[in-house]
């Protein structure tokens, strides 16, 4: 237990990646008060930069591998060597960079020893010191909530006398019969850890659990919705994502859907209408971050976790019912 | 800078040597073909991609549009009863093709292009300038047009762009591949 404490006293270096301050804002936002709530302390990484993302990744590892590593030593100039990184694309690149940080003996083969030593060139060249022995640790946002689990719970138990059951928050969880979607990016890149089923995971809806909301099971759980072709190939981000509103409605019996990648939530919540229009379907199935959920059970309001956000109202679920 | 028959058998040496040894362990199963949510829309599927890289056809692969539409899901490397790194495969040819300037897609490496531009000049990225740039680029000014003012009526979207300190440091890392 006193260890348990230890943990959650030290700080955790946060890296919001662009999204999360612009389009995202609401998953900024409702991470930030959990987190408070939490009592888990954090400092946004200074000065960070974009991670290059899915652009840089198809045009060079290399490349997006430099990229990430920057904001890595950032944190580690701050002191910090435990990341979060909530949104789901930027935690593959860091984890991925923080790799190459880690292993300073052999790697695999001789490319891969060639290319850290270009993304330490680089390092070197922005006026980095990349001499010391680095142990660097980035978490993907279940990864970590995954591990706060029975802090959730103590802290969801602690206010049970304070918890106002009418409260506008407690209806709207209450109307819930939520599917949870995991998307393609958590667990099945190489090399990430597999704290989890691959093809069935469940670490949403045991962290949901300690705050007493029940989710239906679903078969499109790790399927991709289409991710960044939404900007391209619009076509197959409508098919995709439509298969998984269809699926989560028809077979699981959901009224809404339960998030961690603003990106699948983009493109289920923003382009719902599209997807209705482009498949002839008729659905309006709210899509929320998993931390707007926790901080409602925890006591927020809807405002405060910005469910106003949300392009598919809540409001649809206490309609139907 | 073309392809020519000097580079696609260096591609096929590397993925050998260093991305995939155990390709030719691949029999064809077709277990990664059968989840991948493209591979209706790839003019080769992901085994096919496999077999067409035994068969010495780069070429054949750099000019269909599988490896550019590849989502990196990684369904196909993680469902592999033989584990061949089928992702990391797509994504290196993907990548070769960017430096031999032949990217075949062009409304995406048009998209890539003005991304890293744009993370050249902010070292972030920046949402409202992208989408515009890529509507002005693509002669499709009004592409989205619903969603934009979806997302302008609830103000869900950083209007100016967030310019960080280290950008110089940023673009010149960049540089090298535009």
């Amino acid at each position: 237990m006193e260890e348990k404490e230890n943990n959650n006293s030290k700080k955790i270096a946060y890296y919001p990646g662009c999204s999360l301050k612009s389009t995202a804002m609401d998953f900024n936002v409702s991470i930030e008060k959990v987190l408070d709530l939490l009592e888990i302390e954090y400092e946004e990484v200074s000065d960070w930069n974009c991670c290059g993302t899915t652009p840089a990744s198809n045009i060079s590892d290399e490349l997006v591998a430099t990229l990430a590593a920057r904001n890595l030593l950032l944190a580690d100039k701050m002191g910090l060597n435990e990341i979060l990184c909530p949104c789901i694309s930027c935690y593959n690149k860091l984890h991925k960079a923080s790799y190459y940080l880690n292993n300073r003996g052999e790697l695999k083969n001789l490319r891969e020893e060639k290319k850290r030593d270009s993304i330490f060139k680089a390092l070197n060249e922005m006026g980095f010191d990349t001499e010391k022995d680095f142990n660097i640790k980035v978490y993907s946002i279940i990864e970590f909530l995954n591990l706060q689990k029975e802090l959730i719970g103590k802290k969801y138990t602690e206010l049970e006398s304070k918890r106002d059951e009418n409260s506008k928050g407690f209806s709207i969880l209450n109307s819930l019969k939520p599917v949870c979607y995991y998307g393609c990016a958590m667990l099945r890149p190489a090399g990430v850890p597999k704290f989890d089923d691959i093809e069935n995971p469940t670490s949403m809806e045991e962290i949901l659990k300690m705050v007493d909301i029940r989710c239906e099971d679903f078969q499109f759980k790790t399927e991709c919705c289409g991710a960044i072709l939404s900007l391209t190939n619009k076509d197959e981000v409508l098919r995709l994502s439509g298969e998984i509103l269809d699926s989560a409605a028809m077979e699981s019996g959901a009224n809404s859907m339960i998030v961690f990648c603003q990106l699948c939530q983009q493109n289920l919540d923003l382009r719902q209408t599209q997807i209705n229009k482009y498949n002839k379907t008729h659905s309006s199935m709210p899509i929320f971050f998993i931390t707007q959920i926790l901080g409602m059970a925890l006591g927020l309001s809807p405002e405060e976790v910005m469910l106003n956000k949300l392009f598919v109202s809540p409001a649809v679920i206490g309609k139907k019912n | 800078m073309a392809k020519t028959q000097k580079d696609l058998k260096k591609i096929k040496e590397d993925l050998l040597n260093y991305i995939e040894p155990n390709m030719y362990n691949c029999y064809q199963c077709g277990k990664c073909t059968a989840g991948c949510p493209l591979a209706d829309t790839f003019e080769y599927k992901p085994n096919q991609i496999i077999r067409l890289i035994m068969l010495d056809k780069i070429d054949t692969i750099l000019d269909s549009n599988s490896v550019f539409l590849c989502l990196s899901c990684d369904i196909c490397t993680s469902r592999c009863p033989q584990e061949v790194s089928i992702s990391a495969i797509m994504n290196f040819i993907r990548n070769e093709s960017w430096k031999m300037g032949e990217f075949k897609i062009k409304n995406i490496s048009r998209f890539y292009n003005l991304f890293l531009r744009i993370l050249g000049k902010f070292g972030r990225s920046y949402e409202p300038g992208l989408i515009m740039g890529l509507n002005v680029l693509s002669g499709k000014l009004f592409n989205d047009a619903d969603i934009a003012v979806k997302i302008m009526g609830k103000m869900k979207i950083k209007m100016l762009p967030e310019i960080i300190k280290g950008r110089k440091s940023v673009a010149k890392v960049i540089k090298k591949y535009l």
